[in-house]
């Protein structure tokens, strides 16, 4: 506490000591928030112009003495100075609204907080308000759209406790996880609390602000911070909702009869270029919509109890909350409870103590989707597979087995089968305890040291039944559990030092900090159960074992870290930061790291020149620049190691082992170097602001497995990793936030934001391409995307389409692939060999988006409001997947495609006749336009009137009717837009730097409607 | 007082968090080979690894056993994917993608193979405790450098494990000539036939057997068509197996079928060297899919019948002696597709595009055992690299070509002979026993190179031997012309006798340039 507040804090003290009565009038009244019609406890209430005031009590009551024609003002930190005339009325209640002239708010920074308008850095806040706007599993959905250079997405569309991506300020990496860092309430890599706890998430992004957090800040930092209890009387919130939901678009496929049509095409125009007599095929006895069978309406159900209060010294929060979600592809599903308790206890004058506690379990019901295609063809991809699988074929065979795919293409289970019989079950239990201490060691300089310990329990259990006769029926079942347990320890330990000299007020901090993680993974699986009905619970009954694994991480991560903040005359800021990292999974040569950082800002409002500027409300003119650090290095990365293989001998089981990976001593962290500079804009008393950012960041040392490497050494490429390779992202970031209307009744807000990033690849090993697969392993693609010095990440590879050919001469520039007949596909020749090879690929497209935006409307009257949320992505190409499995005559098809396909009598046209010659290539007749805009979130509220709440004896009383994802306007021809598909090459995190824009077999995006009630007492 | 309890709190804070030296000390892991080898069982364990490379999809489980079989002339192609059509139209590509993923399996083997060599320096026992150990990993060593230069000719040639010293310099290799790393072959074999015990619990542990079967090919391919000292050598060789036969406990199997049955073939005595397939579904892709690759369409066998990617085409079945047994055990003239029993020439009835109206390979479709997954996937069947037969067909073409005609008969009509014996099999899924035959005659007249090669032809059909007879023997015009098997295939030309190493490997070391001329 500095010295103004201290001796602020004094005079509200000595004012209620000396209030004394003239003759005056008792004035009696009750102070209350107009958010939540809560009463504000400790709120100033003074007669204008004397020294005679009072503060409100636990409930918001207060008492004054005043005389008739006095002006009482009301005044309280976070809100709007009010000032009403007493009349002749002893009772006067009011609501204090929040300060929307967001300058004061506090904004949290690592270790510590700061005011709003002393920060240097680029921060964004994402307030409760729009993390609670609907309904989410995972409070980081809730970020999308609402801050600028954050873009969010899930790994698989609308799927029941998908993964999120966050990514802030571009891919920073390209083979290291580009996630940011999350830290809730202090404790560095925690999991999220849910959304309803969350009281304030701060978006850490440029170098001044996430260099603090040395090697791991350089994706940026997620600040959480949990509810607080206030002292006061106890407030029991709880908030429901229920929400049905179902899909937001479906693939209009071919019917039985015309698909038996378009076999027989396929096999008639195999014949022509074959030369043999064409197949026949028969039509089977169904005629069967398997989008039907799969897809159900979902719903949603969350309820959220949560209790806060306190007396003077402890104050707390808890809160129960329980999320049910069933989602629209039957069989899948996330139940999850949640428990949060926060407790702080002002111990004495100096020391102050508090406890979180956070504990989870969430089960998820999974559906095989988004196949790397590598299980039976793609067989069990549920998604994927309604769109492949043959529609003249049943659920079940005569005899009661499921029908299996096997007239057309590779012979898979049927979709309804998979979704219906196959069991992927995850239990994850997360708990969470952070103790605190604060002391204060002198006037200005306090100690915290924080001790955390948080553990993560997940279990999975999959069990393909012996009735899925591809994936499992020859092995009669195959079960698998995996299980890992992964613990963190935390222990910080810092000083800040805060004192005011002459015209600047200076802070220091100063800490140490240590934090070991340990990862315990063991899976156990096995083939061959006596029933079914055991499910993956009975692994000693197989009669089949298949590959045990269990492995051990451990990672120690020592730091130091400090900052200085200097702020003179409330107009020049400085900061600086500096943090020394040092871990274990750094190779032996390099164990430690430093990342500094410094920025300026210029406060020109303050200037005497702006200072009474009607127009100017406020002007801030920042700049920082910085080094962070990306944890790019696996534990024992940089060690040799052996790969143990199992290996048979002599009809034995047995182990064997085989270099993996050489020693590599010199291993580095990737660097992250970041210039930022901006302006905060207030206009008209801050009706208006607007902040403006530009970032610069060159992140180098990028490891990459070095392809450099000839294989003759036996090593596989990424095995031999090396710190080569340069990526640049720059970009723009607007965030506009307006009060258009503010009247008593009606007020109408506007929150605009805009992202542009440019990424540019800048350097690689010997600066050779690197390309990579994403597509189902068993569409056998070479390479399908790109990454190439001066270009964007992970532009879409393949070959230039050129139309239909017509039969004749082929056009100049052009060739089909081997054996082209007319109605085959012609592609540009670019080497012009006459031949299709893959020396004529080139990168067909590009699928970063050149900006993306989130608007927000806010309508309020009376009682009512109503809030609009649209958000959008613009230029980023999509690589339909899915189209070029449903194009290769091997699998059901699109009505349009077999529409429009090539005949004799149909060459008017871009789609090739059905059974051509191309085989899934990949060229870019499949590359589409990814633009979108969404209408997010639709949302009207309604407060019932005070007056009536409190007749019923409860604070507030809100109900809210929503909707998500009513309206998309996009071009893309697939279910969704918003595609995140990895294919054979990739898990989630690793790949989602390169492997953009690729749409296979994603869980569909969701249409959600729910109605919420809030009710406060 | 107060002060000094707070005091003191804050230094149990602190000291729960001593200065650690960040040190990694993984458990469980392997992160020091120079500290594993202790034991020969250590030595073992490292040529296990080394073999395992052989059984993964990469090498003999599908891209380089079908890479093989499609180049050939036995076995054409019914896909159209670009990387096989490359490969059995004899327009491969420098970039093909089934060269560059075996190239590297096979070098991985290799990198294994090296460190169970070097490893096997620091186990401190006497060279005839470890020795007879580590010469399986010579042995592995030869098996895959014999696979690559038959394949590429010059090639880069490493016997060393990588360490952070030699790396730089191992960047930079040029080829080694294909002489040079014939040299190297029969240097490792012979280490393996001076130190291998004669027998071994399995055909998959590389034997005194296996090394001297390996060093007859080795020699008779290095004969190429007319060098008479290596033809010599290689009869000297395959002669001193066959003399031995009783000290390797080897002869023919009486039944031709039981050496392509998972179920039998472990106890054959026929198999030399085999590679040795799990019995479960090992991660990497390290298992077989040859089955799938080569099975029907619509087969109402093996969980979903086959692929029908690797199909013979019809005159292989047609040019085969109808009383040849080995015909009914190599090739599947029916099947029951949608429960009706459906002679080849209906096979399309499956409706599948790429299902062919001719005989299917049946070598590793009609027994793939009990652990085979759906299509017969990842089988237990442990494929033979040589066998005895091979020895008795090695001995023969040497004699022909060293002049010894009574020999060239013998072991010629010896394999015949086995073929005449019939046995029990499955004909369209169903088991029949075909009784002994006359066919194939014992052969009376002088036997001929080509009378050898045609009998390896049929007796190894499918088993990725006949690529290689075509290479050494020069058969390409004969093979690939308009009398051949697939008919005439115009892109062939003697070029194609090397395949082309990967591009993006000359790209990686460019000492490594030029590559195999015509690519």
């Amino acid at each position: 506490m500095n010295l103004k507040a201290k001796s602020a804090l004094f005079a509200v003290l000595f004012m209620c000591i000396s209030a004394f009565a003239q003759e005056n009038l008792t004035i009696k009244g009750k102070v209350v928030s107009s958010l939540d019609n809560m009463g504000l406890p400790g709120v100033n209430v003074l007669v204008s112009g004397t020294s005679n005031g009072t503060s409100t009590d636990f409930d918001g009551n207060y008492q004054i003495s005043a005389k008739e024609g006095d002006l009482l003002q009301f005044s309280f930190v976070g809100f709007v100075t009010k000032s009403i005339k007493v009349t002749n009325k002893t009772t006067i209640d009011t609501s204090l609204e929040e300060d929307t002239n967001k300058l004061e708010e506090v904004v949290v920074v690592g270790y510590g907080s700061r005011k709003k308008s002393d920060i240097t850095g680029a921060v964004s806040s994402v307030t409760a308000d729009e993390l609670n706007a609907f309904p989410v599993l995972d409070a980081a959905q809730a970020l999308q759209g609402r801050a600028a250079g954050v873009v969010v997405q899930s790994n698989n569309g609308g799927e029941p406790g998908a993964p999120i991506n966050i990514k802030i300020r571009g891919n920073t990496s390209i083979s290291a996880n580009s996630s940011p860092l999350i830290v809730v309430d202090g404790f560095v890599g925690a999991s999220m609390p849910q959304a309803n706890d969350i009281k304030s998430l701060e978006v850490l992004k440029d170098a001044s602000a996430t260099a603090i957090y040395g090697s791991r800040g350089s994706n940026g930092v997620v600040l959480v911070t949990t509810k607080k209890g206030k002292s006061g009387k106890l407030s029991i919130e709880l908030n429901t909702t229920y929400a049905i939901q179902n899909t937001a678009n479906r693939l209009d496929l071919l019917n039985a009869d015309e698909f038996a049509a378009y076999q027989q095409d396929v096999n008639n125009n195999i014949a022509i270029t074959s030369g043999e007599t064409p197949a026949i095929y028969t039509q089977g006895n169904a005629n069967t919509d398997w989008q039907d069978l799969i897809y159900t309406s979902g719903s949603t159900v969350n309820h959220q109890l949560s209790f806060s209060g306190g007396s003077e010294k402890i104050n707390f929060y808890a809160s129960g909350n329980y999320f049910k979600q069933d989602g629209i592809l039957i069989n899948s599903g996330f139940e999850r409870t949640t428990f949060l308790s926060n407790i702080d206890a002002q111990v004495s004058d100096k020391l102050k103590l508090g406890l979180n506690l956070f504990g989870s379990r969430g089960s998820k019901d999974g559906v095989a989707t988004q196949s790397d295609g590598s299980v039976t063809v793609g067989g069990d991809d549920v998604i994927s597979l309604a769109m492949r699988f043959a529609p003249d074929k049943g659920v079940y065979n005569a005899d009661g087995s499921f029908t299996t795919n096997d007239a057309v293409g590779d012979e898979v289970d049927n979709p309804y089968a998979v979704a219906s019989q196959r069991v992927d079950e995850t239990v994850t239990d997360n708990f969470r305890a952070n103790f605190y201490a604060n002391y204060e060691l002198l006037e200005g300089l306090a100690f915290k040291t924080t001790f955390g310990l948080s553990t993560e329990n997940d279990t999975r259990g999959v069990y393909q039944p012996s009735t899925l006769q591809i994936t499992a029926g020859g092995v009669g079942g195959r079960a698998r559990v995996t299980n890992s347990q992964r613990t963190n320890i935390l222990s910080e330990n810092y000083l800040t030092y805060n004192k005011e000299i002459g015209k600047g007020d200076l802070t220091l901090l100063a800490g140490y900090s240590y934090q070991k993680t340990k990862t315990d993974v063991f899976a156990a699986a096995g083939t061959g159960f006596i029933s079914d009905a055991f499910s993956y619970h009975a692994l000693g009954t197989a009669s089949g074992l298949l590959q045990p694994d269990s492995y051990l991480n451990v990672t120690e991560i020592q730091s130091q870290f400090g900052r200085v903040n200097y702020d003179y005359d409330d107009k020049y800021l400085i900061t600086a930061t500096v943090r020394r990292d040092g871990a274990s999974n750094f190779a032996a040569n390099n164990k430690y790291a430093i990342f500094p950082s410094g920025a300026i800002g210029w406060k020109m409002s303050n200037e005497d020149f702006l200072a009474d500027s009607e127009t100017i409300s406020n002007l801030k003119l920042r700049a920082s620049y910085g080094v962070t650090g990306n944890p790019s290095i696996s534990p024992y990365q940089s060690l040799a190691r052996f790969s143990s293989i199992y290996a048979s001998s002599n009809g034995e089981t047995t182990f064997a082992i085989s270099p993996e990976q050489p020693a590599n001593p010199d291993l580095k962290w990737e660097s992250s170097y970041q210039a930022n500079f901006g302006v905060d804009l207030g206009l008209l008393d801050n009706r208006i602001t607007l902040s403006l950012d530009y970032y610069n960041i060159d992140t180098k040392d990028l490891i990459l497995g070095n392809n450099g490497i000839p294989e003759y050494f036996g090593f596989l490429n990424d095995a031999i990793l090396t710190n080569l390779g340069e990526i640049n992202n720059r970009g723009f970031e607007v965030s506009l936030n307006t009060r258009n209307i503010t009247n008593d009744n009606f007020s109408w807000t506007t929150d605009f934001n805009f992202s542009k990033n440019k990424n540019e690849v800048v350097s690689l090993i010997n600066d050779a391409d690197l390309f990579g697969d994403a597509a189902p392993s068993y569409f056998s693609v070479d390479d399908n995307y790109i990454l190439r010095v001066g270009e964007e990440v992970g532009l879409f590879w393949g070959y230039e389409y050129a139309g239909v050919y017509q039969g004749g001469a082929v056009p100049a520039g052009t060739a089909t692939l081997a054996n082209g007949v007319a109605g085959d596909p012609l592609f540009r020749d670019i080497d012009d060999n006459g031949s299709i090879t893959d020396d004529d690929r080139k990168a067909i497209g590009n699928p970063n988006p050149d900006y993306t935006f989130g608007i927000t409307n806010n309508f309020s009257y009376k009682n009512f409001d109503l809030s609009i949320f649209f958000q959008g992505s613009q230029g980023g190409d999509i690589f339909n997947l899915t189209d070029v499995q449903l194009n290769n005559g091997d699998a059901n098809t699109t009505r349009d495609y077999y529409n429009s396909a090539w005949t004799p009598t149909n060459t008017n046209t871009n789609s090739p006749r059905v059974g051509n010659n191309s085989n899934r290539e990949i060229s870019s007749r499949f590359v589409e336009d990814g633009s979108y805009i969404r209408l997010k979130n639709i949302a009207i509220g309604y407060n019932l009137p005070s007056d009536v709440v409190e007749k019923i004896g409860l604070d507030n009383l809100r109900i809210t009717l929503s909707a998500q994802n009513l309206l998309t306007i996009t071009d893309y021809s697939g279910l969704d837009p918003e595609v995140n598909y990895f294919g054979a090459s990739g898990s989630n995190n690793t790949s989602a730097n390169t492997v953009q824009g690729f749409d296979f077999g994603n869980y569909p995006t969701v249409k959600s409607v729910n109605l919420s009630l809030n009710v406060k007492f | 007082m107060k002060a000094y309890k707070y005091l003191f709190l804050l230094f149990v804070s602190l000291g729960i968090v001593s200065c650690s030296d960040l040190e990694e000390d993984p458990v469980g892991l392997l992160a020091s080979p120079d500290d594993f080898f202790q034991t020969t069982d250590n030595i073992q364990t490292a040529v296990n690894g080394s073999l395992t490379h052989a059984i993964n999809e990469k090498f003999w489980g599908r891209k380089l056993s079908v890479a093989l079989m499609l180049r050939s002339d036995m076995v054409d192609l019914a896909s159209n994917e670009t990387r096989r059509v490359e490969n059995n139209e004899l327009t491969t590509l420098a970039n093909n993608g089934m060269i560059s993923e075996f190239w590297l399996k096979t070098y991985q083997g290799i990198a294994a193979a090296n460190q169970a060599i070097k490893g096997a320096e620091s186990v401190n026992v006497p060279a005839e405790a470890k020795n007879p150990v580590t010469a399986q990993a010579y042995f592995a060593r030869a098996f895959y450098y014999f696979h690559l230069v038959r394949q590429f000719g010059d090639i880069p040639y490493i016997s060393e494990a990588l360490t952070p010293d030699n790396t730089a310099q191992m960047g930079t290799i040029g080829k080694t000539s294909a002489e040079q790393v014939y040299e190297n072959i029969i240097a490792d074999l012979q280490f393996a036939k001076t130190w291998l015990p004669n027998t071994q619990a399995s055909r998959a542990i590389p034997s005194k057997a296996a090394a001297s079967s390996y060093l007859a090919l080795v020699y008779l391919t290095m004969a190429g068509t007319n060098d008479t000292a290596n033809f010599q050598k290689a009869f000297d060789e395959a002669q001193d197996v066959i003399l031995n036969k009783g000290v390797y406990n080897l002869d023919l199997d009486p039944d031709f079928q039981n050496l392509f049955n998972a179920d039998v073939i472990d106890s054959s005595i026929e198999p030399i060297f085999a590679l040795d397939y799990n019995n479960f579904e090992a991660p990497d892709n390290a298992y077989d899919q040859i089955a799938p690759m080569t099975g029907i369409r619509g087969d109402d066998r093996n969980s979903g019948g086959g692929w029908s990617v690797a199909v013979p085409s019809l005159e292989v079945y047609t040019t085969w002696n109808a009383q040849d047994y080995r015909r009914a055990v190599s090739l599947d003239d029916g099947a029951s597709i949608n429960g009706n029993l459906e002679l080849y020439t209906n096979f399309t009835v499956s409706g599948h595009q790429f299902a062919k109206n001719r005989p299917y390979i049946a070598k590793y479709t009609r027994f793939p055992g009990a652990f085979a997954r759906g299509n017969a996937r990842a089988t237990s069947h442990n494929y033979s690299m040589m066998r005895y037969a091979e020895v008795l067909l090695i001995a023969a073409e040497a004699a022909v070509e060293i002049n010894e005609p009574e020999f060239a008969r013998t072991y010629l009509n010896e394999v015949r002979s086995r073929a005449r014996m019939g046995g029990t099999t499955l004909s369209s899924g169903v088991e029949v026993t075909v009784t002994g035959s006359a066919e194939p005659a014992d052969h009376t007249g002088t036997v001929t190179a080509n009378d050898v090669l045609e009998e390896r032809r049929l007796e190894l059909a499918f088993e990725g031997k006949r690529w290689y007879d075509i290479v050494r023997r020069q058969l390409g015009a004969t093979a690939f012309g308009a009398s051949g098997l697939e008919g005439v295939k115009p892109d062939f030309s003697p070029n194609d006798y090397l395949m082309p190493l990967p591009a993006d490997e000359l790209a990686r070391n460019p000492n490594l340039l030029p590559n195999n001329p015509g690519y």
